[in-house]
């Protein structure tokens, strides 16, 4: 079974503009917006990368 | 401990087309809760604020220059290799309008909502879907913290691009990466704007989107770009795309930037569904933004009022069911579809456009009195001088 890749989303205020792009692009509807803090449900998500792209800002990071 | 809430009609956002379809569920006679998820209306939006408006007057909205900041004269469009072609108001009166301040306007749309009887509650989200036999009643909300239900026959989907609310009732609303635009806008002030025009700047600069200038005022201009997200490979790609524009342009690189914006634009055909039993879903969470330009206000508008109106039928008539919302689904689509899927279609087309055929296109088009702007004219009067060109576009023509 491979390892899965840490998603790190840098939230803590330094890069999220708090846009909910990557809320609205997940196709799995596993990232959420809560007020000022992304989160995503590690369970369901398959590290597609996509709310990678999506952030303007590239505040989302996988590694 | 908040305590749960019951009405006729539940409005999820107090965006434009949620309090567009609050209103007028009310004026309808339907007992109407409008909620948002933010602490405030109207702020922040992700928006190039720029709008047309020959839609105003049908929807009850006047223009106030509480939130007009500026009524542009006509639009510019910049190829690859900056040839400008200059759209006169007159011409392209149904694309170009207004650059307003959208803090004010939502506001103002809420306030109206308001005083035609609708309740407002802030810093309340939707956190899942009620559901009973099957149906959806209702929907789990959290306001300050607290969680509650809110349970109505009918409630409408007016949250915005990142729509979780249409997702939860089951409707398809997840978009391809081709059918995405991911942007981002700075307000810059201490800029040489002309608050004649808005301009649109086409090409590699900004692939499969573009980059706007939407002036606010002398010195004062929204600066933005949308990158189609089937082009993007890397991260941040958006920001690095509009800072090496605004570096390349000595008119804007002295800016000073007092906002920062950014956000998902839908690019997509219009959805096979947006109703199910007791849900009505409307704007930007329908996927209603146009295509070509990424405007999404005017669409919203239009198609909220249409919602309000068929959600307080579907009360009095005691039927929320996905069979008479289909008069929501017949009303918006033969006042929007039609137009969606056309521009969408010149959208596909435009996105895989290298920078020399951008340049031919308009290098066509200068100097021709365009009668109306419209997809049409544009590829007849390019066929006429690059023929080549527009064999792919045949279908159009």
């Amino acid at each position: 079974m491979p390892s899965k890749k840490h998603l790190h989303i840098e939230s803590s205020g330094q890069l999220c503009i708090y846009c909910g792009a990557c809320v609205g692009v997940c196709p799995l509807n596993c990232v959420y917006l809560d007020e000022t803090r992304i989160t995503f449900d590690e369970k369901i998500c398959t590290r597609c990368e996509i709310c990678v792209k999506a952030c303007p800002v590239g505040a989302i990071a996988i590694g | 401990m908040v305590e749960n809430l019951t009405t006729d009609v539940l409005v999820v956002g107090a965006g434009p087309a949620g309090s567009m379809a609050a209103k007028w569920a009310a004026k309808s006679g339907a007992r109407v809760l409008m909620i948002e998820k933010r602490q405030e209306i109207g702020s922040p939006v992700r928006c190039g604020e720029g709008m047309s408006k020959d839609w105003l007057k049908e929807v009850g909205i006047v223009p106030s220059q509480r939130w007009i900041n500026v009524e542009v004269e006509g639009a510019r469009i910049f190829s690859p290799s900056e040839k400008v072609l200059e759209i006169n108001e007159k011409h392209a009166g149904n694309e170009v309008g207004y650059v307003v301040e959208r803090d004010a306007f939502d506001k103002q749309l809420a306030i109206d909502a308001g005083n035609a009887g609708v309740d407002v509650l802030l810093k309340t989200a939707a956190t899942g879907v009620i559901r009973e036999n099957g149906k959806i009643v209702g929907v789990k909300a959290k306001r300050f913290g607290e969680p509650f239900e809110i349970r109505a026959p009918v409630t409408i989907g007016a949250d915005g691009f990142e729509s979780q609310f249409g997702r939860w009732a089951g409707l398809p609303t997840n978009l391809a990466l081709k059918d995405m635009d991911s942007c981002l806008q700075y307000r810059m002030t201490n800029v040489d704007c002309d608050v004649r025009y808005c301009d649109f700047y086409l090409g590699s600069v900004a692939p499969g989107g573009y980059v706007w200038i939407f002036p606010k005022g002398e010195g004062l201009a929204n600066v933005g770009i949308g990158v189609q997200l089937s082009q993007i490979h890397g991260t941040a790609e958006p920001k690095k795309y509009l800072d090496a524009w605004i570096a390349k342009h000595p008119a804007y690189s002295k800016g000073k930037t007092i906002d920062v914006v950014g956000g998902g634009v839908s690019i997509a055909p219009p959805l096979k569904q947006t109703v199910t039993d007791g849900v009505m879903l409307v704007g930007d969470a329908a996927r209603m933004i146009d295509p070509l330009t990424g405007g999404g206000i005017a669409n919203g508008c239009i198609a909220g009022k249409i919602c309000g109106e068929v959600a307080a039928e579907a009360v009095r008539e005691k039927t929320p069911t996905k069979e008479f919302f289909q008069k929501y689904e017949k009303g918006w689509r033969a006042r929007l579809e039609e137009k969606l899927y056309r521009n969408w279609l010149a959208k596909e087309k435009l996105c895989s456009l290298s920078d020399a055929t951008f340049d031919k296109v308009v290098d066509a088009l200068e100097g021709v009195k365009l009668q109306k702007l419209s997809v049409h004219n544009i590829l007849k009067a390019v066929h006429d001088k690059y023929p080549d060109v527009t064999r792919e576009f045949e279908s159009f023509l």
